[in-house]
């Protein structure tokens, strides 16, 4: 009888414990978004909107907070295509400073890494 | 005045005929008596043993329903279903028991919305769904058996569940959804002093192909992947219109009662079950799981003697995670899966008290309880809770009006009360079909609903023979707080053997 209520309890609790449903509550990531404009070109200041558009869900996320060349912005895990327009102000091997028209553009980035993700754009000058 | 005495010295006649021969297998396979019984009855050693006498029916029947308004849109208005249904109890000796039961319906559901998939209480929220809908024609076959003997103090049984259905629809969007379901379950019991002990286990396995076409020139609508609370996978959605839902699960059933009827009692159960949505036209990607865990727990005291008398308090958790797979770029129609977010979380507890009182021609059973649900999408945040009061009485009455004649009334009433409520959604970033829809289905979750219903069966018995004949009816009424409405009608005819 022993045994009986023994087996009973070891079953109940394999059971109870291998039934737990596999949640992933870490859903967000944190995405890193440089733009470049080739190595001898610095960007000292962008002020432009960037757009990432979830290819899963087609949410849109958009921000402008860039710092330097960069922008840091938190986002669900997954697949995005990223669209950057702005302005940008460049400085040349020759020491003048350039403020161009741009924009940057991904069909496909994927950000589902823990901590960071970078990711580097080159521009394409529009003026 | 003359019809008020009538119905005087009808009611004494009637009351002076009651059955006090309540040994009939009718009476014992379908009192109300049983309630405290109901979830250990998933042990088929304990379904083994449960009743005395053999019973078998054979009936034809129809189940009709009618909303004012759709309640749930993914369930329809209505239905309209026809059934022949064959079920039997048979003791192969002093330790032997066999069961089992067949059955075939077939019949519409009204005015389906918002849901292109079958089983809806199941799967939920993770449907394929337009918006167009329309009525769906069902079929459903089902088929059981069980066994249990018993060998000294120990008793074993075993048990099997088919269900085969098919939901349809001829015009566009012309829906289909095949399900398969199929449960096997083995117990045991022990007779321990004055106590029986018993654990079951049970194992289930799940399949649905699900699809929608459109046959008409006038062209297609799309078809959402819906992921709760009113979203949908947008890159699946839309020409996706193929998929399967492959799961299954198993549960866990204790339970003690006391061997001579009277003393404390106990059961819990523990279910768990997972179902994973899969796009038949890309490779089998896995679009989402839903994971459906389920405790129930009930303790109580009862006496059957001449009075039955049963106190009890029940519990009942369902959590329903949905996980969501997050598709990457895709390789010859391959979609390699890149990331799995938990997005969806459903709660729901009911919790109740109630009594049950009677002897072996009448019943009466009141309940009193809470239930509470809250429905979450993680982000962007979505949100809807409803929590409930509610009471129910049920009576159920056994009378003989002569030797031939059994009939058995039911008659129930109840009262669900809402005492809270909320509602969080981006309504700025939605649609305006999936707003209304949303804005519909709160309307109805926090509602407040007065059930009343009623049942009579009439069985007539040939004396010297097992056969014999049965007609029931019976009915109800539901009013909701949202000025809308519910009938239901239940009637069937057979013969018991």
């Amino acid at each position: 009888m022993k045994h009986f209520f023994q087996s009973i309890i070891t079953i109940v609790l394999a059971i109870a414990i291998s039934a737990c449903a596999p949640v992933e509550d870490d859903i967000f990531t944190t995405a890193q978004i440089t733009v470049a404009a080739g190595d001898e070109v610095v960007i000292t200041r962008v002020q432009a909107q960037v757009k990432l558009t979830n290819v899963n869900t087609r949410q849109v996320t958009t921000s402008a907070d860039f710092d330097g060349a960069s922008l840091t912005v938190e986002v669900l895990r997954g697949a995005y295509q990223i669209d950057i327009e702005g302005v940008a102000t460049c400085q040349s091997p020759d020491g003048r400073v350039h403020m161009h028209q741009f924009r940057c553009q991904s069909d496909y980035t994927e950000f589902v890494r823990d901590g960071q993700n970078d990711i580097t754009l080159n521009m394409i000058i529009l003026d | 005045m003359r019809r008020l005495y009538f119905l005087i010295l009808l009611s004494i006649t009637i009351t002076a005929a009651t059955a006090s021969n309540a040994d009939s297998a009718l009476v014992e396979h379908t009192s109300l008596g049983k309630l405290t019984l109901q979830q250990a009855l998933r042990n088929p050693a304990l379904h083994g043993s449960c009743y005395q006498m053999p019973f078998s029916q054979l009936a034809l029947g129809l189940d009709w329903q009618h909303q004012s308004t759709a309640f749930i849109p993914e369930k329809g208005d209505g239905y309209t279903l026809p059934y022949l249904e064959v079920n039997t109890y048979h003791h192969l000796g002093q330790r032997s028991t066999v069961w089992g039961e067949a059955s075939y319906m077939t019949g519409k559901q009204h005015g389906v919305k918002w849901n292109s998939t079958s089983d809806y209480d199941l799967l939920q929220p993770y449907i394929l769904a337009d918006t167009l809908g329309g009525d769906t024609r069902r079929e459903r076959y089902t088929i059981s058996g069980g066994y249990a003997m018993a060998i000294n103090r120990w008793s074993l049984g075993a048990e099997m569940l088919v269900r085969a259905e098919q939901e349809y629809r001829s015009r566009d969007p012309r829906m289909r959804g095949i399900v398969t379901d199929l449960t096997l379950r083995i117990g045991g019991g022990y007779d321990f002093k004055r106590y029986r002990i018993g654990a079951a286990i049970e194992g289930n396995i799940y399949k649905q192909t699900n699809s929608v076409a459109f046959y008409r020139e006038e062209g297609v609508i799309p078809e959402y992947q819906m992921t709760g609370l009113g979203t949908e996978y947008s890159r699946f959605s839309g020409d996706k219109r193929s998929l399967y839902y492959d799961g299954g699960g198993f549960a866990v059933i204790l339970h003690a009662s006391p061997v001579n009827g009277s003393g404390p009692y106990a059961d819990v159960t523990l279910d768990y079950h997972r179902y994973h949505r899969k796009l038949a036209e890309f490779n089998s990607m896995p679009l989402t799981d839903l994971y459906n865990e389920h405790v129930g727990a009930t303790i109580g005291w009862k006496q059957e003697k001449e009075r039955n008398l049963a106190i009890f308090g029940h519990i009942d958790y369902t959590k329903r995670t949905g996980n969501e797979h997050v598709g990457g770029t895709s390789d010859a129609r391959y979609f390699p899966v890149i990331a799995c977010l938990t997005m969806y979380k459903g709660h729901l507890l009911d919790t109740y008290a109630g009594a049950l009182y009677g002897n072996g021609q009448w019943h009466v059973v009141l309940t009193a309880g809470y239930r509470d649900g809250r429905e979450k999408y993680v982000y962007p945040h979505r949100q809807m809770d409803a929590s409930h009061l509610y009471g129910k009485l049920q009576g159920q009455c056994f009378v003989r009006p002569s030797g031939k004649w059994l009939l058995t009334m039911n008659a129930d009433v109840s009262y669900r009360a809402k005492i809270g409520d909320k509602l969080q959604m981006p309504f700025a970033n939605m649609d305006a079909a999936i707003t209304r829809l949303i804005q519909h289905k709160y309307k109805f979750a926090t509602a407040n609903y007065t059930d009343v219903g009623a049942k009579v069966r009439a069985d007539y018995a040939w004396k010297q023979s097992r056969y014999g004949l049965f007609a029931e009816l019976g009915g109800g009424m539901t009013l909701c707080s949202a000025s809308e409405h519910q009938a239901v009608l239940h009637s069937s005819i057979g013969i018991t053997f």
